[in-house]
């Protein structure tokens, strides 16, 4: 007979209420460690689908999406020639804003009111009714190399080499439809699924021409001041050579207005070539800065996103020590109102690893099922947030465990409890 | 054997020189199987103290106790709690059955301590509470049980192990008259019928009628023994 079930068949609304309470405060530490995961996730996902080994970026930057490093386009012959490289692709990336109404969202006026609190004097009065940006990471490649959309989940992947765009299906936008970037509109023609970048902003990829005329164009009137005084700067000589002073400032006012510059070049290497020793020729030779694909994580991680992590894990190492409390109490006061009941079971003989053993099993099986319960929760609930939430089976197990030693710690003041029950107390009362 | 539960000399003291209290000075008494005494005595004349003693939680100061003739204390190092479970049977004054067990869950949880489960620990617990009347409130929880009802799953309870003796304590003090008096001849027709040696604490004088012999206490000394209804005499070093 199993005394810690038949205790809580007795006690079954306490116990379910308690779990309930359990549960829910386990389904956030879930839900925690599952955020962590999205951000690491996203941290990783442009650069594992990009399937290169190296990215090479202008010498002494952290690019390309960390920092924005600059260098030559046709770098990447170079770096394609050298031994060992299987592919180098060259890529354009940078954040890009656009325009889009937008109406709130029931979670955004619950926001907006937590915002208000205290910050009153930050906050402009209805800002939700500002025009939202949609912002996003623009990825220019060259169609046929690696760095482009690694999945189609509806429509076509970039066929005509210009004005055409794949977007994250988190953008919103929808296929057929056209977004104005620089000077130029550009249709959706195909849609990918979970290309976000670090920040967790959605990933549009376009052709290397047209990201670049997007990132690097300048503006027309800028240009014609850049014309304007490069090709007086030129002129001045024009008493050495009168006849060149025209072609020379033409030319001059186009290298000012060169776009032919790319962010970073992905590298694949061959197989059975040490990735190191790859990325050593290459800084190396060509001047420039060249980090594996494993490190341009890690960047993205322990850079913009390392304190928001640190966050997080403190705070979920909060709740989980909170858990642990919780257990304990409700082992404690379930312990309190059974000692009469103890001290019968002890007076008739009752072995006391058996008493202690129902204390521990209540502990034990309430943590575990509020596991299950937050777990559920858990999981029916990721859809809903705003940002990836990824928990896995293996959180859960993991969370089984950690629950188990933490409700058998929490027992202990319990069964200190039930140590100090005197048989003797039910006898003469 | 001759007797079920024999003490000698038996002394309890709590603290020590001046603040020293002694609960029992010299007891000496003999139950033997089937007789069913009663312990009377007044508020802190050494009742409880002695059906401790007796009941195996609580070691004397001095003297000697025979359970069907084994020496318990004295340095002997036997394990009490499990010849608590073996031996003795408790009842008490609310019954103490264990809430969340049902009446018959209560009797089994008794033969599980000594090791007896399944079907014949099952049989064994319905015989018993058919035994004492109550077999069809063996579903029941004790909450759902009347005060009698509750007192003859007791006696079950207690019954279940084939004790060499019962303590009872204030059996039927939660009772009234007509219900306290059928407990304590339940007691006596268990004592008769089963030859279980029975001890019962008890203020109520209505009682004695259904009793063997009384063991009265007055300030931890036994002042009377009257055993003229009893088989064997308890003895009195007094």
């Amino acid at each position: 007979m199993n005394l810690a079930i038949k205790d809580i068949r007795y006690h079954l609304f306490k116990f379910i209420t308690s779990t309930i309470g359990v549960g829910l405060i386990l389904m956030v530490v879930l839900t925690i460690g599952g955020i962590i995961r999205g951000v690491i996730l996203d941290s990783a996902t442009i650069i594992q689908a990009t399937g290169a080994d190296l990215w090479v970026v202008e010498k002494d930057w952290l690019g390309p999406f960390v920092e924005i490093s600059r260098l030559p386009e046709d770098y990447y012959h170079a770096i394609q020639a050298m031994h060992g490289v299987a592919e180098a692709s060259p890529l354009a990336t940078a954040w890009v804003h656009v325009e889009r109404p937008f109406r709130p969202t029931p979670l955004m006026k619950f926001m907006y009111m937590n915002t208000v609190i205290g910050t009153r004097t930050m906050v402009r009065p209805g800002w939700m009714a500002i025009p939202h940006d949609l912002r996003f990471i623009v990825i220019g490649y060259e169609p046929g190399h690696i760095g482009g959309p690694p999945v189609i989940v509806a429509g076509r992947g970039i066929e005509a080499s210009h004005y055409e765009i794949v977007a994250d299906v988190r953008t919103g936008l929808q296929i057929g439809e056209r977004i104005r970037m620089g000077d130029f509109d550009y249709t959706v023609v195909g849609l990918t699924k979970n290309m976000v970048a670090f920040t967790a902003d959605p990933v549009i990829y376009a052709t290397l021409d047209d990201a670049q005329n997007i990132l690097f164009e300048a503006d027309p009137d800028l240009l014609r001041n850049i014309r304007r005084r490069t090709r007086q700067q030129v002129l001045g000589a024009a008493q050495i050579a009168p006849r060149l002073s025209d072609p020379l400032a033409n030319q001059a006012s186009q290298i000012a207005e060169n776009v032919s510059l790319v962010n970073a070049v992905a590298v694949k290497v061959k197989p059975g070539v040490p990735v190191e020793t790859v990325a050593h020729e290459i800084e190396r030779w060509k001047h420039l800065t060249v980090y594996t694909s494993a490190r341009e994580v890690n960047m993205q991680l322990m850079g913009s996103n390392r304190l928001i992590l640190l966050q997080l894990s403190l705070f979920r190492l909060i709740l989980l020590v909170i858990a642990g409390v919780i257990i304990g109490l409700i082992t404690y006061t379930f312990t309190l109102d059974k000692l009469k009941e103890i001290a019968v079971l002890k007076l008739l003989g009752t072995q006391t690893r058996r008493i202690y053993a129902m204390i521990l099993e209540e502990a034990v099986l309430m943590g575990l099922l509020g596991t299950l319960l937050g777990a559920t929760l858990e999981f029916a609930s990721e859809p809903y947030f705003p940002r990836r939430v990824v928990a896995t089976r293996g959180d859960v197990v993991q969370m089984l465990v950690v629950i188990t030693v933490i409700a058998v710690l929490a027992s202990i003041m319990a069964i200190r409890r039930a140590t100090k029950v005197d048989p003797r107390s039910v006898l003469g009362t | 054997m001759e007797y079920a539960i024999q003490a000698t000399d038996l002394s309890k003291s709590y603290g020590q020189g001046h603040t020293q209290v002694d609960a029992l000075k010299g007891v000496n008494m003999t139950v033997r199987p089937g007789e069913l005494f009663a312990i009377m005595g007044p508020s802190g004349s050494g009742k409880t103290t002695l059906l401790m003693i007796l009941g195996l939680v609580t070691e004397p100061s001095e003297g000697r106790v025979l359970l069907e003739g084994q020496n318990i204390y004295n340095g002997t190092g036997l394990d009490l709690q499990r010849l608590r479970r073996e031996k003795i049977g408790f009842i008490f004054q609310f019954s103490n059955l264990i809430p969340f067990l049902t009446a018959k869950e209560n009797v089994l949880l008794s033969l599980e301590l000594i090791g007896i489960f399944g079907r014949q620990a099952d049989a064994r617990a319905m015989e018993l509470l058919e035994y004492l009347e109550v077999a069809d409130r063996a579903g029941n929880l004790p909450e759902h049980l009347s005060g009698g009802e509750r007192q003859r799953v007791a006696v079950a309870r207690a019954l279940a192990n084939n004790p060499a003796i019962i303590l009872a304590d204030e059996p039927t003090a939660a009772l009234d008259t007509e219900r306290g008096l059928s407990v304590m001849r339940l007691l006596r027709k268990v004592s008769k019928e089963q030859g279980t040696a029975i001890l019962v604490v008890t203020h109520d004088t209505r009682m004695i009628s259904e009793v063997d012999g009384v063991i009265r206490l007055m300030d931890g000394r036994m002042v009377e023994s009257d055993g003229s209804k009893q088989q064997s005499q308890p003895q009195s070093s007094r």
